[in-house]
């Protein structure tokens, strides 16, 4: 008998879940009917995993999605931040056409692309005319594909000459560039998810894995019960989360203290002589300062010995003690195989770098890399803060295929390559991102075109800067696909095309980089970025009476954007710009990425190699083609990254640093922030689908029940959270999340009384730019009991 | 109304508590499982807003581990919100009565 169409979904459903774990069910379905009339393939975008997903189409509508089995980031499990996006797709909301208004005062009115790509043209011409090229500015993101991102670096650079080119990675990822390049020598991981099935040891500090990224945690989780009594997980994070719930041994330290936790494990692991002395003599080098001073183990040994355990434990506070640290560091140094992995909690310090370095350490000390299992592996946020932001050239300071602006010679290979003339690329990097928002406030910058991100919420101390955002002599130019708190300060919003109504790649934390096909038309107006940044070079070329800008853009000129014109672009960034580099992509051609279930992981030099899922492990020779091709001797592992001339990895001698604020007797709490699950970034995405917004509908302060005892804050109570920047009003979740003395706000709501970047601290790292979202001291209140809140999305 | 196919890992030790648990909700249908602490579930709601719910509310229960989403189909949802029938609007007084001034 034939089957009801609901039994079938339903049957389908249950046989695609049972797949994935190798579960023969007993049913059977007709195969003559259909879920769905195709199935495109790509990559989720809701966080920096990679996940491979199917997007179902049916009678050209988006229906259902499921995961691709074969995918070697998520084997085809998927989480709910996921299941959802194709309501994105469809929401009533979504920007459809060019609006513009001369002045901020006013409001916007529809405008045709024709009229939409002039403005936009003339606006920057006239800053450049008149207050010169730096007076520009590209704001980008790092769930903007690759070739979006390159595309604009490109325009600017070499067409516009400035190197104020940025992007919101910058908020989460630069400190851990600086670590890679500054211990290893080279951007991104040596190792790969495939790891996590090899370790014994997981080392998670700084990282609320189990909600931030649940399809990898899964695989930790898996690794756990498989082998319960063999492998530990360690959790080191200030706050409770669901991450530390599961783990074997959770490490509750004061916020900004983990330098001094991280040095007295290295000092552990030096006085117990747990390091490893052949991966030492081998492979690594010992460095101090500025200067990059080598110096010896002996010199390293004096440094650390000022670490002790109890020194480390009397600064972390929490439950930390003496003999909790050497526990965690004899079972990181002797276990067969020991992974660590971090995100923002690392990342977002004013010594990023640093804890960066530190994490790293141990890794050198004990040689705890390149071997199965064992990797020192930064989690990324986004969906392309690697491929397209780190690698395609997206940040101040870098060229594509990771290349320093302010080296002659690697600035003028990318001019060669581009073929403009020498000397077009300023040898001076441009404003990082809280030195350009600071250029706006000070009108410095006269034009900026913001890229699929929204600073005016996302940035830190975020009221100081939208007050530059507001000035009237700054234009504003966003690209996105619903209003959001940047769009308010616009003068031209640009509706673009979203994912799976586009084609392009993301590369994802692993060094991998993913095709995703257009599957269905863009709604409205809506139009892909490649297509808006080609036709307004053009316009600038005219404007600027400028060929050379012609030319940045002359190799795409009449491609169809929806597949044709990212194809062309992907070629030119793999083919000519990144070949040569570490991160070599030239086997991964489109073509490639079609054929393979989960794409390249560079480096990829040739299709050969591409085809068989490029390189699992860097710097390995018989595993990395590079390690082979620049092997300087006959060992196994050639670390030949292109900032470390000597070919070694660097243990650094980095001091222990407080936050930028530590609690006084004024603001007494440490405030710390972060995000849940279900709102991935800004919320102006996820936040558009109630059901999403239903689970976590406004941002609430979290507290430590002996603190809200003390201070008569019962759950619900309206809590005033004041900083020396600004004031929140927000509910009070009482929790034994925080520890005593700090409290923890979720970054998410729009409303103005609730998001929290009103209020933390804008002080960055000196070395990565990064600023320090994680720590800030504040003061709380009980302002009065539960209040009914109201809902606040933006809405042009 | 859409369905939902997911894998839940579940420690072994708890899975027949939880199976039970399962069991008590209609809109909760158990697939098949292993020793290994599997659980094909297969979800049916009104709404995608109620699944979520659901495997919020799933996911807490003591020995889950994992809910992880295998596929989704949610035509009849899509079309709704193409007809106007459904407008994926955020007012939160819709959603959250109580809370609604």
């Amino acid at each position: 008998m034939a089957l009801s169409r609901r039994e079938f979904l339903k049957r389908t459903a249950a046989l695609t879940a049972a797949s994935l774990v190798g579960m023969n069910l007993p049913l059977k379905v007709d195969r003559a009917q259909a879920d769905a009339d195709r199935w495109v393939r790509g990559t989720c975008r809701f966080c920096g995993v990679g996940c491979r997903v199917e997007l179902g189409i049916k009678d050209g509508r988006p229906v259902a999605i499921r995961g691709v089995p074969q995918s070697r980031t998520n084997m085809g499990y998927l989480c709910m931040k996921g299941m959802l996006f194709y309501q994105l797709m469809r929401h009533p909301d979504r920007l459809t056409k060019p609006l513009y208004r001369e002045s901020k005062k006013e409001k916007f009115r529809e405008i045709s692309w024709e009229e939409a790509l002039s403005i936009a043209a003339k606006k920057f011409a006239e800053s450049i005319k008149n207050h010169g090229p730096d007076s520009v500015a590209y704001y980008g993101s790092g769930q903007a594909l690759t070739e979006e991102t390159y595309l604009f670096q490109k325009i600017m650079r070499a067409g516009l000459r400035t190197n104020n080119v940025e992007g919101n990675p910058r908020l989460c990822m630069a400190s851990a560039v600086g670590g890679y390049i500054t211990s290893f020598g080279a951007d991104e991981p040596i190792g790969s998810y495939a790891d996590i099935e090899q370790a014994f040891c997981f080392f998670i500090i700084g990282s609320n894995m189990a909600e931030a990224h649940p399809v990898l945690f899964r695989r930790v989780m898996r690794r756990k019960l498989d082998n319960p009594r063999e492998v530990t997980v360690i959790n080191a994070d200030p706050r409770r989360s669901p991450t530390s719930r599961i783990a074997d041994i959770h490490l509750q330290f004061k916020p900004g203290t983990d330098l001094a936790l991280l040095n007295a494990m290295a000092y552990v692991i030096v006085e117990e002589k747990l390091y490893n002395e052949d991966f030492l003599n081998n492979y690594c080098t010992f460095r101090v300062g500025k200067e990059k001073k080598e110096v010896s183990f002996e010199d390293y040994k004096k440094f650390i010995s000022a670490y002790t355990p109890e020194k480390a434990a009397d600064i972390c506070g929490g439950n930390i003690t003496p003999d909790l640290i050497r526990k965690v560091a004899r079972i990181f140094a002797t276990s067969p195989a020991t992974m660590s992995l971090w995100t923002m909690g690392i990342n977002q310090r004013i010594r990023g770098v640093w804890a960066n370095n530190l994490i790293h350490n141990l890794h050198l000390l004990t040689g705890q890399l390149c071997r199965p299992g064992a990797d020192s592996f930064s989690l990324t946020g986004q969906p392309n803060a690697c491929g397209g932001v780190r690698e395609g050239g997206g940040l101040c300071h870098i060229l594509p295929g990771h290349r320093p602006v302010k080296v002659d010679k690697l600035r003028h290979e990318v001019e060669d390559l581009w073929g403009v003339p020498r000397g077009r690329i300023p040898a001076k990097p441009g404003y990082h991102t809280i030195a350009m928002f600071s250029a706006v406030n000070e009108g410095k910058i006269k034009a900026i075109w913001i890229n699929c991100t929204s600073p005016a919420q996302s940035l830190p101390n975020c009221d100081k800067y939208r007050k530059g955002m507001a000035r009237e002599d700054v234009f504003i130019i966003v690209t996105d696909i619903f209003p959001t708190k940047t769009t308010e300060l616009a003068n031209l919003i640009l509706p673009t095309a979203f994912h799976f109504e586009k084609t392009g790649v993301f590369g994802c934390t692993e060094r991998r980089s993913q095709l995703t096909v257009k599957a269905i038309d863009p709604p409205g107006e809506a139009k892909p970025e490649v297509w808006i940044a080609r036709e307004w070079a053009l316009k600038l070329a005219e404007e600027l009476n400028d060929p050379v800008i012609k030319k940045c853009v002359e190799p795409f000129l009449g491609l169809e954007p929806g597949y044709e014109l990212p194809k062309a672009i992907w070629t030119e960034y793999t083919q000519k710009l990144t070949a040569g580099r570490d991160n070599d992509l030239r086997g991964a051609t489109y073509e490639v990425l079609q054929q393979l279930p989960d794409g390249v992981q560079w480096p990829a030099p040739t299709k050969e190699w591409a085809l068989k899922g490029g390189t699992y492990k860097k710097f390995v020779r018989g595993l990395d083609p590079l390690a082979d091709e620049h092997a300087i001797d006959e060992k196994p592992y050639q670390f030949y990254g292109p900032a470390h001339k000597d070919h070694k990895l660097w243990v650094w001698l980095r001091p222990y640093k407080g936050p930028a604020e530590e609690p006084d007797a004024e603001y007494p709490f440490y405030l710390s922030t972060g995000r849940v699950i279900d709102h991935w970034h800004t919320s102006s995405m996820t936040g558009r689908i109630k059901e999403l917004m239903r689970a976590n509908p406004y941002a609430y302060i979290e507290i430590n029940p002996k603190d809200a005892q003390r201070l008569g804050i019962k759950p619900g109570d309206m809590v005033l959270v004041e900083t020396r920047r600004g004031k929140n009003i927000l509910p009070a979740k009482v929790y034994e999340g925080p520890m005593e003395g700090m409290v923890f706000v979720y970054w998410y709501d729009m409303a103005e009384d609730r998001m929290i970047n009103r209020v933390t601290k804008d002080a960055f790292d000196p070395g990565s730019k990064e600023p320090e979202f994680k720590i800030c001291a504040c003061r709380i209140k009980r302002l009065s009991g539960p209040k009914p809140l109201k809902p606040y999305l933006v809405r042009l | 109304m859409p369905i939902g196919g997911f894998v839940v890992h579940v420690q072994p030790e708890e899975k027949e508590e939880i199976l039970r648990e399962l069991s008590r909700h209609p809109q909760v249908e158990v697939f098949g499982h292993d020793e290994k602490g599997h659980l094909i579930v297969v979800l049916e709601t009104e709404t995608s807003e109620e699944m979520e719910a659901l495997v919020e509310e799933l996911s807490r229960l003591r020995g889950v581990i994992n809910f992880n989403l295998a596929y989704l189909h949610a035509e009849d949802e899509v079309k709704k919100i193409e007809a106007g029938e459904i407008k994926p609007e955020i007012r939160f007084h819709r959603l959250r009565p109580e809370e609604s001034s």
